[in-house]
């Protein structure tokens, strides 16, 4: 019987943030790097709940909420975004986005 | 009694200023009213303190007005000797001789007014001058006075030449005045003390090097205000001015500034050996170059700005024989005569509509026979005919050379050549203009106006009688210089049969002179007996342009400073400085435009940038000391 200890967690947490960050690098579609920076968000969330279980304080879970609570509001925000890009182009490509070259 | 020496001063200073008040609202009546009356008030005045000092035995009077400075204690205080005396009156006289003149000369003028303001202005700088108590004060007054000449030189500004007559007098006399206030700054720093009797009680305490160099520093200012080679070209180009204005500033007065300041400081002066050599030959050279350059000018007046500039010549070659004496009895005879030349020439001027070029002259004897008269007594009295004026005086100044004996015996005889050439070219002056046959058209001119003749008589007489305040029987001048000179060593006129022998000689070369005159520019000597002067054309020329002195000096610190200070101007301005800081912009303009490229507009090279830096984060808080893992 192979026991689950944190290490798993963590690992799996690494692996679920280096997606994310990989969607973010790659990929042009608003929407999609909007995902990905869900999903980076919540990979360190389910750090924060190992550390949390693995310390045996509740200091994570609290951190995680605060988290959850400021990703919502992003969510809010950031798809207003999307929205009013689509509008303005007919597509949710960021690359077009680039009137601030240097 | 002494606070009258302040009121001498404070009347044409006073004048001035109401006249540059209210000078709108006044006609000419008024103004002649105003400035006359005030001209004759500070006369009198000056009359009644030189009458009060001379029933005292000339015994000085002292006049401390306030504290200027606590320490070294400098006061602002007036000195009233017989120097002084002597410079006081005849300066007051002159103004109102001269202010008469100006009246009928100046008629007409919009900006008559403002004429008599400046001119009101000088006399109060002259005699703050020659009043002055201290070096401080007469330093105050020797600006003033290079200010007012300078107003007066450029009067008629908008004329070109005017305006630039009166730079060129301002700056030449800057160059001066900074040798004299370097001499100022050595005087305060050797002696503790600006005022003059301090200064003369403690000469002997000091070292014969630093008085020499004190005293060749004060001589450039001399040199420059009276006009001396090499700072002399200034005085021909401030003919511009109004004519009687030049009388006044340019022959009588403000020129003999420097005359006067080293008579001030004569019981320092005979201390230095190098500053009396270096005072006689200057002056002896000035003497001579001017009297040339006098030979061949055309304009009237510029013939007696180089006859003035030579007769200070030999105000300087008395001061630097020791004759302090004959120096101011000079001074004051050739204010007299030169004065009346200049008016009269002035008169001419007028009378001939402002036609300048004695060439274009000649006949006016018969048309102004006053004018024609006065200017021929004027001719005479600085030829050195007896017994006019300039004989007792040039002829003292030549005797006095002749008795110090040794290398003196030459520089007496380019004295008496100069005496010589001072009688040609009067003489051709006065021919040219009164007796030779005339080449233009004078029908239509007339005599000059009363308020013109009447001074010019008035000059005319005391051209002279003047000579009789001092001659080898009566020694007035002398007696009246006696306090100041109390300390000072003086040369004294040599006895008897030498006398005689030197005064001949001096009238020989007077008449001899006005007698070449004659033969070559009346007679015509030369093509009578048909002779041909090998280099005349070009000794003319040489005459013509002062030995191309201007022209040189022209060519080295005037247009050799320009080249200069623009190559300057460009290498330090332009490439340097300018480089520096357009070097400096540049770079960052560029360097910014470099760094802005990193800056792509594409979000995902943004998170790769924030990717890199968080690994760099993670990497430097991995290896960083005292992390554990």
């Amino acid at each position: 019987m192979i026991e689950v200890t944190s290490d798993w967690y963590l690992t799996l947490s690494a692996i679920l943030f280096s997606i994310g960050f990989l969607g973010m690098m790659v990929r042009k579609n608003a929407l999609i790097m909007f995902m990905c920076i869900e999903l980076m968000l919540n990979a360190v969330n389910l750090t924060f709940i190992t550390a949390s279980k693995h310390l045996g304080s509740v200091d994570g879970q609290i951190a995680v909420f605060f988290v959850l609570v400021v990703a919502a509001a992003e969510v809010v925000v950031g798809l207003a975004i999307i929205v009013s890009i689509f509008k303005k182009q007919e597509s949710a490509s960021v690359d077009m986005l680039s009137s601030s070259k240097g | 009694m002494s606070i009258l020496i302040l009121g001498v001063i404070l009347i044409p200073f006073l004048t001035s200023l109401f006249l540059k008040v209210i000078g709108k609202f006044l006609n000419e009546l008024l103004t002649n009213f105003i400035t006359l009356n005030a001209a004759m008030l500070s006369l009198a005045t000056s009359f009644f303190l030189f009458g009060y000092i001379f029933f005292d035995k000339f015994k000085p009077l002292k006049f401390e007005v306030f504290q200027w400075f606590p320490n070294p204690e400098i006061n602002f205080e007036f000195y009233l000797d017989g120097l002084s005396g002597v410079m006081m009156v005849l300066i007051c006289g002159l103004s109102l001789v001269i202010q008469l003149f100006s009246t009928s000369y100046m008629s007409k003028d919009e900006n008559y007014t403002k004429y008599f303001e400046y001119f009101n202005f000088f006399v109060f700088s002259m005699l703050l001058l020659v009043l002055s108590g201290n070096f401080l004060v007469m330093f105050f007054g020797w600006e003033l006075v290079g200010l007012s000449s300078y107003l007066l030189i450029s009067f008629w500004s908008e004329k070109k030449s005017a305006a630039k007559a009166g730079n060129k007098a301002f700056i030449l006399n800057r160059i001066g005045d900074f040798g004299f206030l370097i001499g100022l700054m050595m005087i305060i720093s050797e002696f503790q003390t600006f005022n003059f009797l301090s200064i003369f009680e403690s000469t002997l305490e000091t070292k014969p090097e630093n008085l020499d160099v004190m005293i060749v520093f004060l001589l450039l200012g001399a040199f420059g205000k009276s006009a001396q080679f090499p700072l002399f070209s200034w005085l021909p180009d401030a003919m511009e001015g109004p004519t009687p204005a030049s009388a006044l500033i340019h022959a009588a007065t403000m020129v003999t500034a420097g005359v006067f300041m080293l008579v001030r400081i004569s019981p320092i002066l005979q201390f230095s050996e190098l500053g009396s050599l270096i005072i006689i030959s200057m002056g002896l050279l000035t003497a001579l170059i001017a009297a040339f350059a006098a030979i061949n000018q055309k304009d009237i007046k510029k013939v007696l700005a180089y006859s003035t500039i030579s007769q200070l010549g030999f105000m300087f070659i008395a001061i630097g024989s020791g004759a302090y004496v004959a120096a101011i009895f000079h001074l004051v005879t050739h204010a007299f005569f030169k004065a009346l030349l200049f008016l009269g020439a002035g008169a001419v001027i007028h009378e001939m509509h402002h036609e300048q070029n004695i060439y274009k002259m000649g006949g006016l004897r018969k048309k102004m026979p006053i004018t024609a008269a006065m200017m021929g007594i004027g001719t005479l009295a600085i030829s050195g005919i007896p017994p006019l004026a300039g004989f007792w005086s040039k002829d003292e100044i030549l005797a006095s050379v002749f008795s110090k004996g040794g290398i003196y015996y030459g520089f007496w005889a380019l004295s008496l050549l100069a005496a010589f050439m001072t009688a040609f070219y009067m003489g051709r002056h006065w021919l040219l203009i009164f007796v030779k046959e005339p080449t233009s058209d004078i029908e239509n001119i007339h005599e000059a106006p009363k308020n013109m003749t009447r001074p010019l008589i008035l000059l005319g007489i005391f051209s002279v009688f003047i000579g009789f305040i001092n001659t080898p029987f009566f020694h007035g001048l002398e007696k009246v210089l006696y306090e100041t000179l109390q300390s000072v060593e003086v040369t004294h006129l040599p006895e008897g049969i030498t006398l005689a022998i030197l005064a001949v000689l001096s009238i020989g070369a007077g008449f001899s002179g006005l007698g070449l005159a004659y033969l070559i520019y009346i007679f015509d000597i030369f093509s009578y007996f048909k002779i041909k002067l090998p280099f005349l054309s070009e000794i003319k020329l040489l005459s013509k342009e002062v030995l191309f002195l201007d022209k040189v000096g022209n060519a080295i610190f005037v247009r050799g400073l320009k080249t200069l200070s623009r190559k300057v101007a460009v290498t330090v301005d332009n490439m340097t400085i300018d480089g520096i800081v357009n070097g400096v912009a540049k770079s960052f303009y560029r360097s910014s435009q470099q760094i802005s490229l990193v800056q792509t507009g594409l979000v995902r090279n943004y998170v790769v940038y924030f990717g890199l830096f968080m690994l760099v984060l993670i990497v430097v808080y991995l290896f960083s000391p005292g992390v554990l893992i």
